[in-house]
């Protein structure tokens, strides 16, 4: 992924997630850069899926 | 002034506090993300390799074993990091290893084609007395691009080993091996800053009575900005002589606290640049490009707020305003909904069920479907998803970070920084979330001004769209609702700097590239974020729906809306208008959404319009924020802040009016 505000590239698992203050935290579609905090949304898994089946061909 | 200084290193390079596995010497890859360290790392250890957890985190180390000319290391690679200044828990790690790995050799990965900007790195590197060697990688794309470096002028001016390579090519591999066997270090090349700096580092280094593993130079630099780790490895080594220590800190951020951060990283570009004169040569040919050119316009405040008020201006008002909420919504819901989908489900349900007060609930005056759907997808949809398109080409362009620079002089004067452009961004998507984000900030005092502005002037996606539909249709209405509401911000802004006590935030940061966004990129940040919001929205609604209906069929909202009647007169606004506030309070945007049905009966002249547009926007936090600045801020703040902005939202109204009745001027 790569953060939308300072640029950072990182991977979705390195991202913070579900805010521990969040309501709605557990379904949360969104995952923060490690560097500054800037929420970013995760790719749908469907286009993820989509993605490589379009870098395998 | 001479860049750099020799100094004789204490005891021996190859004497480290922690050895190796097995006496092995310790080779620690540092640097950027993306700049082939994992690559070079793969390369020098082969198939010897364990990954691991960092102790006490769950950032990932890779160690692995290599021979080179018979002789055994130890290869460290580690997470990506920009600075010695750690911010990210990944950089945390990787100063930890160059802290007490006490490493033999550190590689220094830099990526070819964006050297000046990685340099500032090499020099922090040596001026913490550690054994560097700079791999200049990605030398292939940076020829093809027609650089041309000069690695062995590079190299003297560095006084270190400098390899220029491809490693994904094995390019400049052996050399760098050979460099790793055959290393010996005695002095280190330390840079020389402007005078005033290093006085204020000779005045902190003198009250040292420790050694460290860093240099001297390095701790102050560090202590000077803050760091809290090397804060707290000083205090624990230095004891009772810490007491003036940190006095002298104190006093020396104090005189330097509006930009120290800014000035150390100007002063290590200068030494880059002056390193880079001579070596670092980009083809007679290449112009400045338009990305380069706009980033450029985009800080400075001349070019860059009539280019902010361009984006606005075409992005927010003919996009999101006149397109989306007006064309999409006009479509969407006087076309589909009223002209077709609600008098079909009406008939349908009124068919069905025989009672009316199930009927009221379902296509009734509040109904779920006739109101609730309604609102969501017929007004509350077009918007946010030309907004969120209109925020996903900003965001993919990088122009956030340059928005942020362009607004950090201002910000301050309110004492915020251009840090918290980030919630103040994430605020026009939902305020809710953006409030969460506010815990990112690096005062409490800076926390409170953001949560207190974000309550009160940041309208959320789908307010904006409509408001700014439903006042583009008079002359003049939206340019005053604009000035009051920045007028506001500045003066609230103003006024909690002043009365919030508080140091004053700093901000400084990299700007990464500004390019073309790409399509790809767009439609899935779209795709998820208008996903996002309406699964979020279409419950709330649907709830807000059941209530109001409640409401209804217990003759409760008539009162609410009897009691709320003297401020709707005192604003000059109908006493149907209540109904927009009350549902304003439930959530932000189906307040909008009520004001788009009062002004669409005819109900609202221009001046009414415009009075309600400010009073609505910055009416108290719908339930959701409410609920998360108690959570964050607690509940006295959360209190203090809901009633100060609902006593400012209906004073600014009545004023407004007021003002409006006398001028005449809508």
């Amino acid at each position: 992924m790569r953060c939308g505000f300072c640029g950072y590239e990182f991977k979705e698992e390195e991202g913070i997630k579900g805010c521990s203050n969040c309501p709605m935290g557990s379904g949360c579609t969104r995952v923060k850069c490690p560097r500054c905090n800037y929420e970013i949304p995760k790719e749908p898994l469907w286009i993820k899926k989509l993605k490589r089946l379009f870098e395998r061909k | 002034m001479a860049l750099f200084r020799k100094r004789r290193r204490r005891g021996s390079c190859h004497a480290p506090v922690a050895e190796g596995v097995g006496g092995a010497k310790k080779v620690v890859l540092v640097g950027n993300p993306n700049v082939g360290k994992s690559v070079l790392f793969n390369a020098l250890t082969g198939a010897y390799v364990t990954v691991s957890n960092y102790p006490g985190t769950s950032v990932e180390v890779a160690r692995g074993a290599a021979e080179i000319a018979g002789e055994r290391f130890e290869i460290i690679d580690t997470p990506g990091m920009y600075s010695l200044l750690p911010i990210t828990e990944e950089e945390r790690v990787a100063r930890r290893i160059l802290l007490e790995d006490a490493p033999d050799m550190v590689i220094h990965v830099v990526d070819a084609r964006n050297l000046e900007r990685m340099l500032a790195m090499t020099i922090q590197l040596l001026e913490a007395g550690l054994p560097v060697i700079l791999v200049v990688n990605i030398m292939d794309e940076a020829e093809r691009l027609g650089i041309r470096i000069d690695i062995p002028l590079l190299s003297t001016r560095l006084g270190i080993p400098v390899v220029g390579a491809a490693i994904a090519k094995k390019r400049g591999l052996s050399e760098l091996q050979e460099i790793i066997s055959g290393y010996r270090c005695s002095a280190y090349p330390v840079p020389e800053y402007s005078r005033r700096l290093e006085n204020d580092i000779a005045e902190i280094t003198a009250l040292f009575q420790s050694r460290f593993s860093l240099s001297p130079k390095a701790v102050a630099l560090l202590l000077l900005q803050r760091d809290e780790d090397m804060t707290a490895r000083v205090q624990a080594r230095e004891g009772k002589g810490f007491v003036a220590l940190e006095a002298k800190i104190r006093e020396k951020i104090y005189a330097r606290r509006e930009s120290f951060h800014l000035d150390l990283s100007l002063e290590r570009r200068k030494i880059a640049e002056k390193l880079l004169a001579g070596v670092f040569r980009v083809p007679d040919k290449r112009k400045t490009t338009f990305g380069e050119k706009l980033s450029r316009w985009a800080v400075r405040p001349l070019t860059g707020v009539p280019l902010l008020l361009i984006v606005l201006y075409y992005g927010l008002y003919q996009f999101v305003g006149v397109f989306g909420a007006g064309t999409l919504v006009d479509l969407l819901e006087k076309r589909l909904f009223e002209g077709r989908f609600n008098p079909w489900i009406s008939d349908i349900v009124k068919g069905a069920v025989p009672w009316p007060v199930i009927q009221e609930l379902f296509v009734g005056e509040y109904g779920v479907i006739t109101l609730g759907l309604r609102y969501a997808i017929g007004i509350i949809l077009p918007i946010v998803s030309t907004f969120f398109l209109f925020f996903s080409i900003l965001e993919d362009s990088g122009y956030f970070p340059r928005l942020a620079l362009l607004v950090d002089r201002l910000f301050k004067k309110i004492g915020l920084s251009g840090r918290a452009v980030i919630p103040m961004v994430l605020g026009f998507g939902c305020d809710t979330m953006a409030t969460m984000v506010t815990r990112t900030l690096e005062t409490v005092r800076e926390r409170i001004i953001a949560t207190l502005l974000l309550s009160l002037a940041i309208p959320c996606s789908a307010q904006l769209g409509v408001i700014m539909a439903l006042l583009s249709q008079s002359r003049g209405a939206l340019l005053v609702w604009f000035i009051c509401l920045l007028l506001i911000f500045l003066a609230v802004g103003l006024l909690a700097a002043r009365v919030i006590p508080g140091e004053t935030p700093m901000f400084y940061m990299e700007l990464p590239p500004m390019r073309l966004p790409q399509l790809s990129n767009i439609l899935t940040k779209t795709y998820s974020r208008m996903q996002w919001y309406f699964l979020e929205i279409l419950p709330l609604f649907i709830l807000a729906s059941i209530l109001l209906w409640i409401g209804k069929i217990t003759h409760g909202f008539e009162k609410l809306s009897d009691w709320v009647q003297p401020v709707m007169a005192a604003l000059g606004l109908p006493r149907e208008a209540a109904v927009a506030f009350i549902f304003g309070f439930f959530r932000r945007d189906y307040g909008a959404a009520g004001l788009y049905d009062l002004q669409t009966s005819g109900l609202l002249n221009p001046r009414q319009v415009t009075v309600a547009a400010v009073t609505l926007t910055l009416f108290i936090p719908c339930i959701a924020q409410f609920l998360i600045i108690k959570k964050e801020r607690g509940t006295w703040v959360a209190v203090a802040i809901g009633l100060f902005v609902s006593l400012l939202a209906f004073g600014s109204g009545y004023l407004l009016n007021q003002f409006l009745l006398t001028t005449g001027i809508l």
